[in-house]
């Protein structure tokens, strides 16, 4: 009996190891044989530009390259994009957020696009399809690392019905802007805080404030990247008057744990708030009740019109599985097709030169009252500051964040919050 | 009768939440936050639920829990008294030593493991796309054999009679045998006792999910909740759906089986 | 003979692989830089004295323990006193019990995502206060009540667990000590002082062993409620250990974990040690 069983064993253990081993040469589309498949993740949520049509009509053209699209989240990327590579396991083209790009190319990430492209897209030179600050952008150590795929530059979002019922003009300087706010805002239950066509205070990146700061006449690092440039008058002002909302009681302070801005426009707390061309998308989408009740209107200014520069770029991961295929997808979503489709599918703005100049874009939007905002997001777009290169962009973006989140918290005052995190800012660039 | 009070206040306190949230998941998203509170959704919805099952793959989640829990139960069972067996009943050159040295590793956290079973993970999907990352082996295997087990097995089966095995073995039975035909039915009250604690931990597992699997498809239920509930969702009624889906099995089997296992949970910890 | 090393070739293997392989990995490469692409790098102490030096790291090292403190403070106490109050109930017991146990019974994701939605800034425990006239903040965002927020969530999860075990333990206590010490004119309060908690040391160690190596470990809730915000004042060592793990900074992140060890293999072995002390 014991030695029946004995082999049993033996015998189901070579079976196992058989059958791993047999599975583990195959993999998914051999050279030459039948379509390759590639996988595409993204995380445009719901709105998506790598919607099923343009995915199907890249299949009908590409008939050796299938696709799968896997929907990601930008959470879900920001945190794990780089563990999933160095684990092997890569998509083949990735949305990868702009100010990502530094960090994640540090870590030698992302395959040489200089190298797979052979500098030529879409039949002429990468440099024809974009703008110089875009170019800038997508290079690290000398070599392509992403194509930009959608630009973000903040505009300032505002509750046009509330401004005429209230006869509030449209602000174009700080104070009035500080104006506007405080005759837009209402406290329902006379408790000193805002309830409701509040502004919004947006503490948790960089985005946000650091606009206020380069309207402000101020910068984020010095010329070389070498050291903190934001403790300077021009950030005092921008902090301090950013915080001025939340004392005027004009504006709430919007923390992580209350969700997305878009609950706070659904249930009409925020009535003004400075953000990207893709929430024009997101309120058509998450507040269509609100139809002809928002505009846009180019952010205000104080020395001079400012707005931070980001957007998303398309990446192939160093390891991916078909790096040529992929590289052939990226150019189809550059077509002019595809990039008017970022506009129209998720409302966000394209990336390619030519793609802007499209009328497409300027169409009269029945959701803005007939208006077109996206000139709007293309003039800022012209005046937009983009962030510090640096590799340790992603930790000093998470640390300018906790910066704002402690003023407008009351943790700190905004030269005390200044001091500590210029320290931490340079802390970070030494190491 | 102030006993009884203090009793009834501080279980509405311990039911409560549970209630509030199954409760939230039948309301409209407009309603989840709604002022003056609504105890009783009206109007009430099953939207939260399509969407849970549409807009994410709940339904998978759901089947992925199920079989990862179960070949982790199943396994458990099985080896986890076939070596307590060993260790309790049968004689062998360094049994002593063997037992010592899988009890100490009790006493290391499993964080300590978590990177380079992860990095193991990565390497078995190099060999093979169907084990490691992203596949049922890298939920169920590190998870399969828990030392715990077989130490509980190991007390309950010390006290089995040895007269009944020698006279098996006198009769010419196999261990295996003995173990299959006596021993096994004999254990089945630890056996359940051994299913349920590991039902309870492969079932609510959360951080070695979260790092092993990197496709949606094949995430488990704490997993896809999690990532759910930190999206910062707009309508937080998915959410409590997604919590009632997954708190749901357990609570149930629980009902069911209080006694048992709060017994078997005691039992250890009292005598000191 | 064989069959028995066949028996339990099984869990010696997998022990081997899963547990003791690991930890002899992760202890190497805590001595070194690695990023999981690529080869590791020797780099001696050097993540330990970073990590000591690490404002992240060490935030999140006196976050744990707060967390561990206020957490151990009070559920046991809530345990104790919840089995005093069973231990008399005679009618319903196992319902009582049974409400006490469910938190414990569910995942703690669920649990997080529950008090997530109840801690919301118009969530209904700030609806209650404000009936009340106590003062409602923005839990979950606020530097200050963050971590006692995710702190008093866990404890409610958690306590039931001290509950049944107490409960268990003060069913053992023989009825006579007590009828003595009625005779003997001691009040209720009395009994517990001098009949019940001494009875009740070896179980009392047992959860407080349990009960650090538990918290000292909390890292689910942190994930769903908090991300380790705002400004790192949720920030835990588990949670560290996995940011540095998502920042290719596996060196660093085998290093959280051995101080994670050694704290905790400290804390069990002075426990142990101060309670065989109390015995004599």
């Amino acid at each position: 009996m014991k030695r029946s069983m004995l082999r049993g064993f033996a015998l189901a253990g070579v079976l196992v190891l058989t059958a791993a081993a047999c599975t583990g040469g195959g993999g998914d589309g051999d050279e030459g044989n039948g379509p390759v498949t590639i996988t595409v993740l993204d995380y445009y949520g719901e709105a998506t530009p790598f919607s099923k049509d343009v995915i199907d009509r890249f299949e009908a053209d590409h008939p050796d390259i299938k696709v799968k699209y896997e929907a990601g989240d930008w959470d879900t990327m920001h945190e794990k994009f780089t563990v999933r590579v160095s684990g092997g396991d890569s998509p083949d083209v990735a949305t990868m957020d702009m100010t990502w790009i530094p960090t994640f190319a540090s870590k030698q990430i992302f395959a040489d696009l200089s190298d797979l492209s052979g500098g030529q897209l879409n039949g002429s030179a990468i440099e024809d399809h974009y703008q110089p600050g875009a170019i800038e952008a997508m290079t690290f150590d000398g070599h392509y690392v992403t194509m930009m795929f959608d630009f973000d530059a903040y505009g300032l979002y505002y509750r046009a019905d509330q401004f005429e019922a209230k006869g509030i003009d449209v602000p174009t300087t700080w104070d009035e802007f500080r104006d506007a706010a405080k005759k837009l805002a209402e406290d329902t239950d006379g408790d000193g805080v805002c309830d409701k066509y509040c502004f919004e205070v947006y503490g948790n990146d960089c985005f946000h404030w650091c606009q206020l700061l380069f309207q402000a006449g101020g910068s984020i690092l010095n010329e070389d990247n070498t050291a903190a440039a934001f403790n300077s008058p021009a950030g005092l002002k921008s902090l301090e008057f950013y915080k001025s909302f939340i004392d005027d009681g004009s504006g709430i302070y919007w923390g992580d744990a209350q969700g997305e801005p878009i609950r706070g426009i659904k249930d009409e707390r925020l009535g003004m708030f400075l953000d990207g061309p893709y929430y024009m998308g997101l309120l058509k989408s998450g507040a269509p009740d609100l139809k002809g009740k928002w505009a846009v209107a180019p952010p205000p200014v104080d020395v001079e019109p400012g707005s931070y520069l980001g957007g998303t770029g398309l990446s192939i991961p160093v390891n991916a599985p078909h790096p040529d295929q992929a590289w052939t997808f990226i150019q189809y979503m550059l077509e002019q097709q595809q990039q008017v489709g970022v506009f129209t599918l998720a409302g966000a703005a394209p990336a390619t030169t030519a793609a802007l100049q499209s009328p497409e874009l300027t169409k009269p939007d029945p959701y803005f009252g007939g208006e077109a905002p996206f000139g709007v997001f293309k003039d800022s777009m012209a005046t937009a500051t983009h962030f510090p290169y640096v590799e340790q962009w992603d930790p000093i973006d998470t640390d300018i964040g906790n910066m704002v989140q402690s003023v407008m918290l009351g943790k700190a005052t905004p030269q005390e919050a200044l001091d500590t995190y210029e320290a931490k800012v340079n802390e970070e660039l030494a190491g | 009768m102030a006993l009884y009070a203090a009793l009834i206040g501080t279980s509405i306190l311990m039911i409560g939440p549970f209630y509030w949230a199954i409760a939230t998941s039948f309301k409209p998203s407009g309603d989840v936050f709604a002022s003056p509170p609504k105890f009783i959704p009206n109007p009430w919805t099953l939207a939260n639920y399509r969407e849970v099952f549409t807009l994410l793959p709940f339904g998978r989640y759901l089947l992925n829990s199920v079989i990862v829990t179960g070949a982790i139960v199943g396994l458990n069972v099985i080896f986890d008294t076939a070596a307590a067996y060993a260790f309790a009943k049968l004689r062998f050159p360094g049994r002593n030593v063997l037992f010592f040295l899988l009890l100490i590793t009790l006493m290391i956290p499993f964080q300590v493991n978590l990177i380079p079973l992860y990095r193991i993970m990565v390497g078995l999907h190099d060999l093979s796309p169907h084990l490691g990352i992203d596949t049922y082996s890298a939920l169920i295997l590190p998870g399969a054999i828990q030392v715990f087990g077989i130490f509980l097995m190991r007390q309950f089966l010390a006290s089995i009679p040895d007269d009944i095995l020698e006279s098996a073995r006198v009769d010419g039975a196999s261990e295996f045998s003995i173990l299959a035909r006596i021993v096994f039915p004999i254990a089945l009250p630890g056996m359940a006792t051994l299913a349920i604690f590991t039902f309870l931990g492969a079932w609510n597992d959360f951080l070695w999910p979260l790092l092993v699997i990197n496709t949606d498809s094949m995430r488990t239920l704490p997993v896809g909740l999690a990532l759910l509930a930190r999206r910062n969702t707009v309508n937080w009624g998915d959410t409590m759906a997604g919590t009632t889906l997954t708190a749901g099995p357990m609570i149930i089997v629980f009902l069911f089986l209080q006694r048992r296992f709060i017994e078997g949970l005691t039992a250890g910890s009292v005598k000191g | 003979m064989l069959p028995a090393y066949v028996l339990i070739a099984p869990a010696i293997l997998s022990a081997i692989v899963f547990l003791y392989v690991p930890i002899a990995y992760s202890g190497f490469w805590s001595f070194t830089e690695y990023s999981g692409l690529g080869t590791a790098k020797w780099v001696g102490l050097a993540n330990y004295r970073d990590l000591l030096a690490d404002e992240d790291f060490l935030k999140a090292l006196w976050n744990t323990v707060l967390f561990v403190l206020i957490g151990m403070g009070i559920g046991p106490v809530l345990g104790f006193l919840s089995a005093l109050l069973l231990n008399q109930a005679v009618r319903f017991r196992a319902f009582f019990r049974a409400a006490y146990f469910l938190p414990v019974m569910t995942s703690l994701v669920v649990v997080a995502s529950i008090w997530k939605v109840l801690l919301n800034d118009q969530g209904i425990i700030n609806q209650i206060f404000s009936l009340f006239q106590l003062p409602t903040r923005t839990w979950l965002d606020d530097t200050t009540t963050a971590l006692p927020a995710v702190a008093v969530t866990s404890i409610w999860q958690g306590f039931g667990f001290e509950t049944v075990v107490f409960l268990a333990a003060l069913q053992a206590i023989p009825r006579d000590y007590y009828d003595a010490a009625k005779v003997d004119g001691a009040s209720y309060w009395q009994q517990v002082r001098h009949i019940t908690l001494p009875s009740l040391r070896p179980t009392i160690m047992f959860v407080y062993i349990i009960g650090i190596i538990g918290s000292f470990q909390v890292f689910d809730q942190i994930f769903v409620m908090t991300s380790g915000g705002p400004i790192n004042s949720t920030r835990t060592l588990v949670f560290d250990l996995f940011e540095r793990f998502n920042q290719l900074e596996l060196g660093q992140a085998s290093a959280v974990a051995y101080f994670l060890l050694v704290i905790l293999a400290s804390l069990s072995y002075i426990q142990i040690f101060l309670f065989e002390r109390g015995r004599r």
